[in-house]
């Protein structure tokens, strides 16, 4: 895990898609998500499907990375695919096992539900395995500059972000020696109730909470020691500019837009 | 400078903590230990540093680090059909920081009251997310992410509520109670 901490999804590339400017690529996904909720017909919501296939395919992401991230959602569509066909009632009647019944409207719309999920899905991918945390951060950081004026220190909270990824796999590795110490003490994890599982997890909690406090504690006083300040202007290593290919982006998604006014999609 | 730290520990405790979890068979949303270290985090920081926590979390999280339950990560889980549970962290932590944070040693009433707060705003936003998308209707949506996961998180809030009041016992007891005040 504390390998994949740092790396989060990302798949090394050169496509175009990899260098888009961060920003704009956060910007695109808002714009295009915008785009797919606001599409009512079967029609645009194909062709939208497809230009996000045309963008996977111009990023040279393998398909299976898409197919592994439709997993966590497998449960819902089954859901969803009970739900619409079974409740949702109209059009010509399918399928009848007894009293229960199958419309076609059920159909039409279970389909809809899914196929834009699965857009959804497809899209927001394809951000998170083309783009490196680092930047992704920085990206969001950026919109989340006006914030400030609202009392957010948009600067602390990537400084917590920081911290965070470097402590994660340390707390981990904690917690499983806190886990060792008490099963070494006759601690039993595995079996019993419900209850009796939530009330084993107190003296594991209780500790990697306080040693928790307690770095925090040290952490801070070394920070202060090496004249780290609160609120002071920091610099960054790479600059990042906004290239044509990005502004062609932009165009392309309001050229969209107004395709599926135009068209009343 | 305290409170910065203790933020991003805490947002690291979230994450493995997140990590707890018992996927259930007949709906969608996992049960994680993720409800819990929110519910700590507002219990423990108040409002303010619980609120950069909770959005420092997201936020590692949405740009693919697998802080989330499960081990995920990356924004299709904010933006897909649970991610209005994770939106929810935001004004839960908040809200729950704020009930806790006006007495200096809030009694099992407040802190339950705190915790009830915080999971209703959890439920809110999730429900609607996850009805918005998926184009569910109330009872739908009631059924399929709200009813199956209140007994289990009625159970998770309790168990925050006493492990906030262990913890306070216990950084008193190891002279660290000042990082809170």
């Amino acid at each position: 895990m504390s390998r994949s901490i740092t790396l989060g999804q990302y798949l090394p590339g050169e496509s175009l898609i990899h260098r888009l400017n961060p920003r704009m690529k956060i910007l695109a996904l808002l714009l295009f998500l915008i785009l797919l909720f606001s599409l009512k017909t079967y029609g645009g919501l194909t062709a939208l499907f497809f230009i996000a296939l045309g963008m996977i395919a111009v990023a040279k992401v393998p398909f299976r990375y898409f197919l592994r991230g439709l997993k966590p959602i497998l449960y819902i569509v089954v859901f969803a695919l009970i739900i619409y066909l079974f409740f949702t009632k109209g059009g010509v009647v399918l399928l009848r096992i007894g009293f229960i019944t199958v419309e076609s409207e059920g159909v039409r719309e279970g389909i809809f539900v899914i196929a834009r999920l699965f857009t959804l899905i497809l899209f927001s991918l394809l951000v998170t395995l083309t783009t490196t945390p680092l930047s992704l951060t920085y990206g969001m950081s950026y919109f989340l500059k006006p914030l400030r004026y609202f009392g957010l220190p948009t600067e602390e909270v990537a400084m917590i972000m920081a911290i965070a990824l470097r402590f994660i796999p340390t707390l981990m590795e904690e917690s499983q020696r806190l886990m060792r110490a008490q099963v070494a003490r006759g601690a039993d994890f595995e079996t019993g109730s419900i209850f009796r599982k939530a009330k084993s997890l107190v003296p594991l909690i209780v500790p990697l909470f306080v040693s928790a406090f307690r770095r925090a504690d040290e952490l801070a006083l070394a920070m202060e020691a090496r004249g780290y300040r609160l609120g002071a202007r920091r610099t960054r290593m790479y600059e990042d500019l906004i290239a044509p290919r990005d502004w062609a982006v932009l165009s392309f998604i309001l050229v969209l837009f107004s395709a599926a006014l135009a068209f009343g999609l | 400078m305290q409170k910065l730290t203790i933020s991003a520990l805490f947002t690291a405790l979230i994450a493995v903590l997140a990590q707890v979890a018992v996927p259930l068979p007949f709906s969608p949303v996992p049960v994680t230990g993720q409800v819990v270290g929110v519910l700590l985090t507002g219990a423990l920081l108040g409002s303010r540093a619980g609120f950069l926590t909770v959005v420092a979390y997201l936020l590692l999280g949405a740009a693919g680090a697998p802080v989330f339950s499960l081990g995920r990560g990356g924004i299709y889980m904010l933006t897909g059909p649970t991610g209005g549970y994770l939106w929810g962290f935001i004004p839960a932590v908040y809200f729950a920081g704020r009930i806790i944070e006006k007495v200096g040693q809030p009694s099992i009433y407040r802190t339950s009251a705190a915790m009830l707060t915080a999971l209703s705003f959890i439920y809110l936003c999730g429900s609607l997310q996850l009805g918005l998308i998926m184009r569910y209707n109330l009872w739908q949506t009631m059924l399929t992410g709200v009813i199956p996961f209140v007994p289990l998180d009625l159970l998770k809030a309790a168990l925050a509520a006493f492990l906030a009041r262990q913890i306070k016992k216990s950084l008193q007891q190891n002279q660290l109670g000042h990082i809170l005040k």
